[in-house]
């Protein structure tokens, strides 16, 4: 005869045994879970009280702040826009807006696997960085033109983010393969090369480029000064990069490379089809690492004199108005930086799981 | 024949030198400002408040961008004609000689490294930063003395220390040091009245003084314990843009002297009252042409960013939020250092 299989003891089920399991299962778990349960309390009200019960919103309630009150987010309502746009003319933030949109979808497009082929994404890069340039400069249609010296706050950022990634990438691919070559003389160079831009700090590459570089190359051949500095930025991430996909080149079993040649694939077909994929696939947590340390390094253009959000933030404070409100605009600034880094990951996370799939 | 050749040599010399001439006055950077029809000037961030700052709109603000204004409204005749160059402090000589930026007006000490061995040359100076005292104001000081005994609070290792201390032991003066190794701990230390005064450079004071609690609490007291002269820097060699740089602070000076202002400018200009402000004004003509520029620049300068007086009131002085003491910057006629050359 079959015994019934009786429901565990009350003792056992909900929620008090579940607290009782994790949190309160000996003296010194309960004593614990107590102080950390008083400290998240402590944390959350403070939070909740300083930034928003007793925080001031508006920019006609600003008499209030700075007395010991709540945050004074005031200074974000009244100086959002210097943090977003910089030094960007005024009365043209709306072309700074969509400028920034079109790079932003440029970004969200380029995750997604369906622009994954050799034509498709670098023909979808070209459109959103030329939107973004003919916006932002202007110069035609009656747009007035925008030097790159008062292109400033996230739409910068974003830029030279997003163009130091799309150029480092390609360029820390071909590095890798030629750090790999058989080809003594190509592999040497590459090697100096890579060892070269490792060991120079960034900021020495980003100062060379801004302020050096003008002085040894004729006029013809400087560009501005942004492009510059972008091709220094690119450099420099391309020699980490190619390092971190040499790794995933190796991990990969030399029986692969072997069996392609001896069904004869082209050396094209070999890279995009086996090597490539695997590499990548292989690196993506260190991969995904150089990405969100490349987003936050792009704040020291600020030496060079753009105005980057981090610089924007700065001229923010750095006026006798809302110099008190420093808390508050960092605050602000770490929310921006969060948000992306933060997408950054996730992504990242989503890739490793979807590319787990494939591969059981 | 041979008197026929003198002649050609001799005037195709005259002509050449003529060329040279005019090829000389062109060239440099005043010529490549005139060109490029705008000046590229120095904006800094965040450094001294009231010298550069960016208002909501992404406006540049401030003393020094007067400055700039003024040189860009000499040379062109407009202050739009201007695009100001953030670069950073470490930047700034770097950006001058690679020809990023025409001039530099950014608080930059004239000092004889710099001068000699940079290869920059100074203008007369602008603006005389001096070393000031800021005190709490229920403490009732109105000079150093009156703070003997008192406790004096600076950043450990740095030049104010070294000036309060020559300051104090010269005038036999007691007092206690309170040093801090960080700038946070020396604004917490001020504005949490641990300090009866602090010594500094005025911008410092004067932007410490703004961003406490309660700016009204404190007051910097007039008395100055060391200076440091600032001056406008342009590469060696540019003496062209040196003189006009020169006069246009002269005439910033001037006006204050003769009593022009922004809003007078016009009537001056129509019933001048002497024979300098005559002149200056472009009233008869040669104010312009020995500089190379147009007769009515001076003009242009006053009728757009006013005299030196009211540059500075609106800025950092008593009509700004700063409140800086014109202290050493007043004219010498009510005892300052500043005044203006003899335009003749």
């Amino acid at each position: 005869m079959a015994i019934a299989a009786l429901p565990p003891p009350a003792t056992q089920t909900g929620v008090g045994a579940w607290l009782r399991k994790h949190f309160f299962s000996t003296w010194y778990d309960a004593i614990l879970s107590l102080i950390f349960l008083a400290l998240i309390f402590w944390v959350v009200s403070g939070i909740w009280t300083w930034g928003l019960r007793d925080a001031i919103w508006t920019v006609e309630n600003r008499d209030a702040c700075g007395h010991g009150v709540g945050a004074c987010w005031a200074v974000i309502q009244d100086r959002h826009r210097l943090i977003l746009f910089g030094l960007y003319p005024y009365e043209e933030h709306w072309r700074s807006t969509l400028a920034c949109l079109a790079v932003i979808a440029t970004m969200i497009l380029s995750c997604v696997p369906l622009f994954w082929t050799v034509w498709r994404l670098p023909i979808l890069w070209i459109v959103g960085f030329g939107t973004f340039v003919l916006l932002m400069r202007g110069g035609f249609a009656g747009l007035p033109l925008v030097t790159t010296e008062q292109w400033g706050g996230l739409s910068l950022t974003i830029f030279i983010f997003s163009a130091v990634f799309v150029l480092g990438m390609p360029l820390a691919v071909i590095l890798a393969f030629a750090r790999r070559s058989s080809l003594p003389v190509i592999a040497r160079v590459t090697g100096i090369f890579i060892d070269v831009f490792r060991s120079l700090p960034l900021l020495t590459i980003l100062f060379a480029a801004a302020v050096v570089v003008p002085l040894v190359l004729p006029d013809w051949l400087q560009g501005d000064k942004l492009g510059r500095v972008i091709i220094g930025f690119s450099l420099f991430f391309a020699a980490y990069q190619a390092e971190i996909i040499r790794a995933g080149l190796q991990s990969i079993p030399d029986g692969q490379v072997e069996a392609a040649v001896s069904l004869n694939m082209p050396f094209w077909s070999q890279v995009v089809d086996i090597q490539l994929p695997q590499a990548f696939r292989n690196t993506l947590p260190s991969t995904i690492n150089q990405a969100v340390i490349t987003f936050k390094e792009t704040s020291i253009v600020t030496i060079i004199g753009f105005f980057e959000v981090m610089a924007s933030g700065n001229a923010v404070v750095g006026t006798g108005e809302w110099g008190q409100q420093y808390v508050e605009v960092y605050l602000f600034l770490a929310f921006i930086y969060f948000i992306f880094v933060f997408g950054l990951s996730r992504y990242g996370a989503w890739l490793e799981t979807r590319m787990r799939l494939g591969h059981g | 024949m041979t008197s026929k050749l003198k002649t050609i040599i001799a005037a195709s010399a005259v002509t050449l030198t003529g060329a040279i001439g005019a090829y000389a006055q062109d060239e440099g950077v005043l010529g490549a400002i005139k060109e490029r029809d705008s000046l590229l000037c120095t904006g800094h961030n965040g450094s001294y408040l009231g010298f550069a700052e960016v208002d909501a709109q992404g406006a540049w603000q401030g003393f020094d961008i007067e400055m700039c204004k003024a040189l860009a409204t000499a040379i062109t005749g407009s202050p739009d004609k201007l695009q100001i160059i953030p670069v950073s402090w470490a930047q700034r000589f770097p950006s001058l000689q690679s020809g990023d930026i025409d001039v530099i007006i950014k608080v930059t000490g004239w000092t004889m490294t710099r001068d000699t061995e940079l290869g920059l040359s100074y203008s007369r100076p602008y603006f005389v930063g001096p070393f000031y005292t800021m005190t709490r104001k229920d403490l009732g000081a109105t000079s150093i003395e009156d703070l003997a005994g008192g406790v004096f609070c600076a950043q450990a290792g740095t030049t104010v220390e070294r000036i309060l201390v020559d300051y104090m032991d010269t005038r036999g003066l007691e007092y206690e040091i309170l040093a801090f190794e960080k700038p946070e701990e020396l604004r917490g230390a001020i504005y949490n009245e641990r300090c009866d005064a602090v010594p500094g450079f005025g911008p410092f004071l004067s932007a410490t003084r703004v961003e406490a609690p309660d700016p009204d609490a404190f007051v910097i007291l007039e008395d100055v314990m060391a200076l440091e002269p600032e001056g406008i820097v342009v590469r060696e060699g540019e003496d062209a843009l040196l003189d006009v740089i020169n006069w246009m602070v002269t005439v910033l000076l001037l006006a204050e002297q003769e009593g022009i202002t922004m809003a007078n400018v016009d009537e001056m200009k129509a019933n001048p009252p002497s024979a300098t402000v005559e002149r200056m004004l472009g009233a008869t003509p040669g104010v312009g042409a020995r500089l190379g520029l147009s007769d009515d620049w001076a003009y242009n300068v006053i009728k757009t960013v006013g005299n030196y007086g009211e540059l500075y009131d609106r800025t950092i002085g008593k009509d700004s939020r700063y409140q800086l003491p014109r202290g050493l910057n007043n004219l010498w006629s009510n005892g300052g250092v500043m005044y203006p050359l003899v335009l003749d």
